[in-house]
């Protein structure tokens, strides 16, 4: 038994290491007041772009460098949306989901001359499990950045109320940009984690709706770095168990044990309905 | 006293679609005096203390300032969920190292509210603060650059009697110090007794100077409206029945055909509660009865017309049908030719402007959109109407139209609970007068008495 648990505990850390990444992603965006639903397309964008740059170069560390660019690459654009061109968050967020995911389909085509996955690529090897530990210690610094630096402060202030932000001389578009530009950072990260991390390969649809789990998890965490990091564990646990429990319980069919995370994230979102208050500018364009 | 010039306007002006906000204005503020700047809602006063402010951009003119600016907002702008300091300081917070220093913080601004005779509890969070001190925190902000100019746009709105004197102690003290200081109000007795210079505004322009000393409450009042004052109608005796019952835990209400109750007091003590609970938008532990007779129930004026009474962009007649449906039910729909009839009647009795009743109604005015509010909530004579702030934010004549409506109304039999921020409307209608405090009822007084309005005062801050 105690060969299961171990599996289950190292796998868990390495399912839920791409959900903490997105997810703070999603925080240092949402705290600033601009939702984030692009997070997937993100995920995404540094999943493929680690995996064509790894590619091209031969060496993995060079993707992941390549794939966090591209994600801020994204972010800007959202942000840029969000904030000079006061686009619908949500539409904007939608929008840059299904370019991201058909772009990544098309370079398929396009760079291996197959649909469906890429060629095998350089991967970070056990190298990941800094890319691990990275993630927990991100998810710690966040939260002292945001409680604790002025610029931590100033984001909270425009996510609440970027007028009385502006009247205490910030400017809430600029912050706005530079948080949503890290927040596709990060996603990207994850992203790449999930390619060239756990894998070697980037396949059509690999990301597998984990940006809107880690959106989940930014709810359930409260809009809080190490809160969001907790219920990124959460579900990652699930996705883990998932894994685990294959095959070990056969009535059950291997779909049905496939949506246990998001019915993990679901049952989440719905027990704490009411009980939680988003940023008050949240999605509000200013 | 007053010494050399602290912010000069010259030719300001500032244009909106389809409206010249400010024209061609000047103004000067001398260091430590306090300038009222009077006029009618949209005179064009806020505007022109943004631009002074250097919140927004003048299309034309110069603003030259002999130091900072700093300006209270009639809204605060404050961040909720963040504590004192942290408002009062952000965006120049003391650090220690990468991290802000909230122990300097603090007694920084414990030590500024000192300065000033402000008190202060740096550490709270600012939404559990009352509305008075939530307003401490915003001048606090403004104070602590050090403003050459202090411009406080309509700063007593929500605030008790007796916490407009301790606010205006704290500015006179400012003034004294030096600092220009222009309020931006339509309190002219306040004015009157602590402004200096006023400068009236109307439709943009600069209409009259005057200085307090060569002046009255009517002389600027007549300024401001540009002619003489609207007449009110007259009240007439009227055989009073009860009508409204309401048996709260926290609160008894009763209000009879033919009188107006005028419900007082600062701005978050519960009349929200209360008017939702008697329109029948909220559920309450309790009992609330109308008793109608042969009239429809209620006429409500509810207290936020753009989002709680109007559909901004359906037409005028669409929004006289909106909760009248059942009246104007016709078979399976509606009868739009008595829609329309209504429309055309509110249009003649309230002397609403608009192009059209088939206009957009946010394309009227304010006051043009009230007056079809009060004339869709008082045309099928209800026996019970609920007024919560029925003139505000408009013009002088549209809102003595529509208290002459409501006094109409109660002289024909109709029970008015008329829920007003609003002192002097509250004793301009009210024939009693009961205050509110902390969502409960802390006292009833005849609006005749000598020293009511003392009385009113001292309940509204909480005095027993």
């Amino acid at each position: 038994m105690s060969g299961i648990f171990g599996a289950l505990i190292v796998l868990t850390l390495i399912k839920a290491t791409p959900l903490i990444y997105a997810a703070l992603g999603g925080v240092i965006s949402e705290r600033s007041g601009v939702v984030n639903i692009a997070l997937e397309g993100m995920m995404a964008t540094g999943a493929f772009t680690a995996v064509i740059v790894s590619y091209a170069s031969h060496s993995a560390l060079a993707g992941l460098l390549a794939a966090v660019l591209a994600g801020a690459l994204v972010g800007l654009v959202l942000a840029i949306a969000a904030t000079r061109f006061k686009v619908d968050q949500i539409v904007a967020g939608m929008g840059i989901n299904l370019i991201c995911s058909g772009a990544a389909a098309y370079g398929l085509v396009l760079i291996f001359n197959q649909p469906g996955a890429s060629a095998q690529v350089p991967a970070l090897g056990r190298q990941y499990w800094l890319l691990v530990l990275l993630a927990f210690a991100l998810a710690v610094a966040l939260q002292w950045v945001l409680q604790r630096t002025p610029w931590g402060l100033r984001v909270r202030a425009c996510g609440e109320n970027p007028r009385a932000a502006a009247a205490a001389g910030i400017d809430p578009l600029a912050l706005r940009m530079w948080a949503v530009t890290y927040s596709g950072m990060l996603a990207a990260l994850g992203g790449a984690f999930l390619s060239i991390g756990e894998l070697n390969l980037y396949s059509d649809g690999m990301t597998a709706g984990r940006g809107f789990i880690a959106l989940a998890a930014v709810i359930f965490g409260r809009w809080n770095p190490l809160g969001a990091a907790g219920a990124a564990l959460v579900f990652g646990f699930f996705e883990a168990l998932q894994y685990v429990l294959q095959g070990r319980i056969a009535w059950l069919p291997a779909d049905a044990m496939q949506a246990l995370p998001y019915l993990a994230a679901l049952f989440a979102l719905a027990g704490i309905t009411g009980r939680v208050r988003a940023p008050a500018s949240d999605g509000v364009p200013y | 006293m007053t010494g050399s010039a602290a912010l000069e306007l010259r030719g300001i002006r500032k244009a909106y679609p389809g409206i010249v906000a400010v024209d061609d204005v000047d103004l000067t503020l001398y260091a430590g005096e306090i300038h009222a700047l009077v006029g009618e809602n949209g005179a064009g006063k806020s505007t022109l203390a943004g631009i002074a402010a250097g919140e927004r951009a003048a299309d034309a003119g110069t603003v030259t300032a002999a130091g900072t600016v700093g300006l209270v907002h009639q809204h605060f702008e404050l961040v909720q969920r963040l504590r004192v300091w942290e408002n009062v300081l952000l965006g120049r917070e003391p650090r220690k190292g990468m991290e802000i220093d909230a122990a300097a913080a603090r007694a920084h601004v414990l030590d500024l509210a000192q300065r000033n005779g402000l008190q202060i509890e740096p550490d709270a969070a600012v939404e559990s603060l009352p509305v008075g001190v939530q307003q401490r925190v915003e001048l606090l902000r403004e104070l602590d650059r050090n403003p050459a100019v202090l411009l406080l746009d309509e700063p007593t709105a929500a605030l008790a009697p007796a916490e407009i004197a301790s606010f205006f102690a704290t500015i006179v003290q400012l003034a004294q110090r030096g600092t220009a200081v222009l309020i931006v109000t339509h309190k002219l007795q306040e004015v009157i007794d602590y402004a200096t210079r006023i400068t009236v505004m109307r439709h943009g322009r600069v209409v009259e100077r005057m200085r307090t000393g060569e002046t009255t409450v009517d002389a600027i009042a007549r300024a401001m409206v540009g002619g003489e004052l609207p007449v009110v109608a007259q009240r007439r005796p009227t055989q009073p029945r009860p009508c409204l019952r309401v048996r709260m835990p926290e609160l008894t209400l009763d209000v009879n055909g033919g009188e107006i109750v005028g419900i007082a007091g600062v701005e978050g003590n519960g009349q929200t509660a209360l008017v939702d609970v008697i329109a029948g938008l909220a559920n309450a532990e309790g009992i609330v009865e109308i008793d109608a007779g042969d009239r429809p129930n209620l006429g409500i004026i509810p207290q936020d017309r753009q989002t709680e009474a109007l559909v901004m962009t359906w037409p005028v007649v669409d929004n006289v049908i909106l909760g009248r449906q059942s009246i104007l039910r016709h078979g399976a729909t509606i009868d739009r030719a008595r829609a329309i009839a209504d429309a055309q009647q509110i249009e003649k009795q309230y002397d609403v402007r608009a192009a059209s009743l088939k206009t957009p109604i946010r394309a009227l005015s304010g006051g043009n959109q009230q007056k079809v509010v009060v004339g869709r909530a008082l045309i099928d004579d209800p026996a019970l109407i609920v007024a919560y702030n029925p003139t505000r934010g408009i013009d002088v004549g549209a809102a003595a139209l529509v208290q002459s409506r409501l006094i109409e109304a109660r002289n024909r039999g109709a029970a008015v609970l008329l829920v007003s921020f609003e002192l002097d409307e509250i004793f301009a209608l009210a024939d009693r007068i009961l205050v509110m405090y902390r969502g409960g009822i802390v006292g009833e007084i005849d609006a005749r008495d000598d020293g009511a309005r003392a009385e009113v005062g001292r309940l509204m801050a909480g005095a027993r």
